[in-house]
């Protein structure tokens, strides 16, 4: 019987996402596709399909939250988006996703960010932010 | 103007890094900077400085740049550079890139828009942000591709750009379409396109530039291709035996690169075709084709460490790979066997590497003159980076 409570709870755990993409309250929407998120974490598509502007917020690269998001909803690896942020800001083509230090301030910061798009673990049930579902 | 705008960076970034270390300075402005200093040490031939005398410390970089974007339309970017680079470069402060940023259009997978000012120019994987340290494979760039002698003939001109960028579920295209006029008043360049008798200097012309990237699956795969056509005029100096003759060069290159979790293998082809005349000097008014290519394995060890293996061919003359016409045949190609470490620490890179070079192509003739140089040579270089 526990054995069977351990694979259930293993299923589940391999079920759900280890990190969620939050975006403000004032973006529209449920989802994203998982090429719509490629484009905007990467500062391709800077403008949200109403034309309100995207400000990303991201943790440290070395944060396992940022390794999550990249390797479960991104589908790719931390240092190429950190490559592909180095070539557009270095060369003038895009501005820097904002760095916060903790996922509490990711929280703050995206709630109180018009357009602002971020990540972390998990939502808490009174967190002032939006899931946004990556497809 | 230029100058003064750079100037104007440097000040600009100056009050933010007194300010604070954040990059953000308040609404829609950023700053970001960053400098390095290399040693160098070769057993013959000299590079940044008076290498083969001991550890050459005359190759350093400093940069810096502001950005605003006042809507979700505009974006205004600036960045001043100082570079020094042995007898080359001295250090002078410049704009490496200055300019306005408009979206046109945009839809939920695609954007489209025009950018006018002094332009990074897109060549290759590497060349917009080719003084940056740490966007670098390594400390010097690949030098067939990315030949610091004739750096300022792809570098970043004025002009007026239009780009667009599509997504899907593959992957995205990026592209970018340039006319420009490239700043090619450079004694080294005079020297690669005419040699050593040249008394004048060269002026851009209108050129075009213009570069498709594709990206599969957030990058695992990037396959490019930069295409254009660079023009100049010569202007002659006092006692010049060269007339005031137009040159015309042709360039294409071809970039693949595949990234894993731990390895990506990067390489990149080009090709140079020179079409000059009107010089009345027969020799340098023969066509020529120039050839380039690399490969590059890198390793990333985790803990910020990774190492890279790396061979670079350049052959001046594609029909002549061997520089037979030509005495010493050496000073027609470069092949470069290198292996490099590089350790990344919060806002620190730390790297070292070795070549060991067959010609002498690539060397400038300001730090090693031909008289002087020697085939087969070594070099052993360290650098430090920071950035922000």
């Amino acid at each position: 019987m526990r054995l069977i409570g351990w694979f259930l709870l293993m299923f589940i755990s391999l079920q759900v996402a280890a990190v969620e993409v939050v975006v403000n309250r004032g973006v529209a929407g449920t989802s994203l596709a998982q090429a719509s998120a490629r484009a905007f974490f990467g500062l391709r598509l800077t403008k949200w399909p109403d034309g309100r502007p995207v400000q990303v917020f991201v943790l440290p690269d070395g944060h396992p939250t940022h390794a999550a998001l990249c390797k479960e909803q991104l589908n790719l690896y931390p240092y190429q988006l950190r490559q592909a942020w180095d070539r557009l800001v270095y060369s003038g083509l895009a501005q820097a996703p904002i760095e916060v230090a903790s996922e509490e301030e990711m929280i703050s910061r995206v709630a109180t960010t018009p357009g602002a798009l971020g990540y972390v673990r998990k939502v808490k049930q009174n967190d002032p932010v939006k899931i946004l579902y990556v497809e | 103007m230029l100058n003064k705008a750079a100037l104007f960076l440097v000040y600009g970034l100056a009050l933010s890094l007194s300010t604070a270390e954040a990059v953000e300075l308040g609404q829609g402005v950023q700053a970001h900077g960053f400098l390095s200093q290399s040693l160098v040490h070769t057993s013959d031939n000299r590079l940044g400085g008076r290498s083969d005398d001991g550890m050459a410390a005359d190759m350093r970089e400093i940069g810096g740049n502001l950005s605003w974007r006042p809507s979700a339309d505009w974006l205004l970017s600036g960045q001043a550079l100082v570079r020094w680079a042995g007898e080359s470069d001295a250090g002078d402060v410049r704009l490496d890139y200055g300019f306005v940023d408009r979206t046109l259009l945009t839809s939920s997978a695609s954007s489209l828009g025009v950018r006018v000012g002094k332009i990074k120019n897109p060549y290759g994987f590497f060349n917009t942000t080719r003084d940056v340290a740490k966007t670098r494979p390594g400390i010097i760039m690949p030098q067939s591709v990315y030949m610091d002698r004739v750096r300022n003939f792809f570098l970043a001109a004025p002009g007026i750009g239009f780009y667009g960028n599509h997504e899907n579920a593959n992957g995205n295209l990026a592209w970018q379409i340039s006319a420009l006029r490239p700043e090619v008043n450079d004694p080294d360049l005079t020297y690669f396109m005419l040699g050593t008798l040249a008394r004048g200097h060269f002026e851009g012309k209108d050129s075009w530039l213009g570069q498709a990237m594709f990206e599969s699956e957030g990058g695992r795969w990037r396959a490019g291709l930069s295409l254009g056509e660079m023009a100049m005029k010569y202007h002659r100096g006092a006692g010049d035996p060269f007339a005031a003759g137009q040159s015309r060069v042709p360039t294409w290159v071809v970039s693949l690169e595949h990234n894993t979790e731990h390895w990506s293998l990067t390489t990149e082809y080009a090709q140079n075709s020179g079409h000059s005349r009107g010089y009345n000097i027969p020799i340098v008014e023969q066509d020529n084709v120039t050839e380039a290519w690399y490969a590059q394995l890198t390793r990333r060890f985790g803990e910020g460490w990774q190492g890279f293996l790396r061979y670079d061919a350049f052959f001046a003359d594609k029909n002549d790979r061997a520089g037979s016409l030509f005495s010493p045949s050496y000073m027609r190609f470069a092949k470069d066997w290198s292996v490099g470490v590089r350790r990344d620490v919060g806002r620190w890179a730390w790297s070292g590497e070795w070549h060991h070079v067959d010609g002498t192509a690539w060397l400038s003739p300001t730090d090693t003159p031909i008289g002087v140089s020697v085939r087969k040579w070594d070099m052993l270089l360290l650098q430090g980076a920071w950035y922000f």
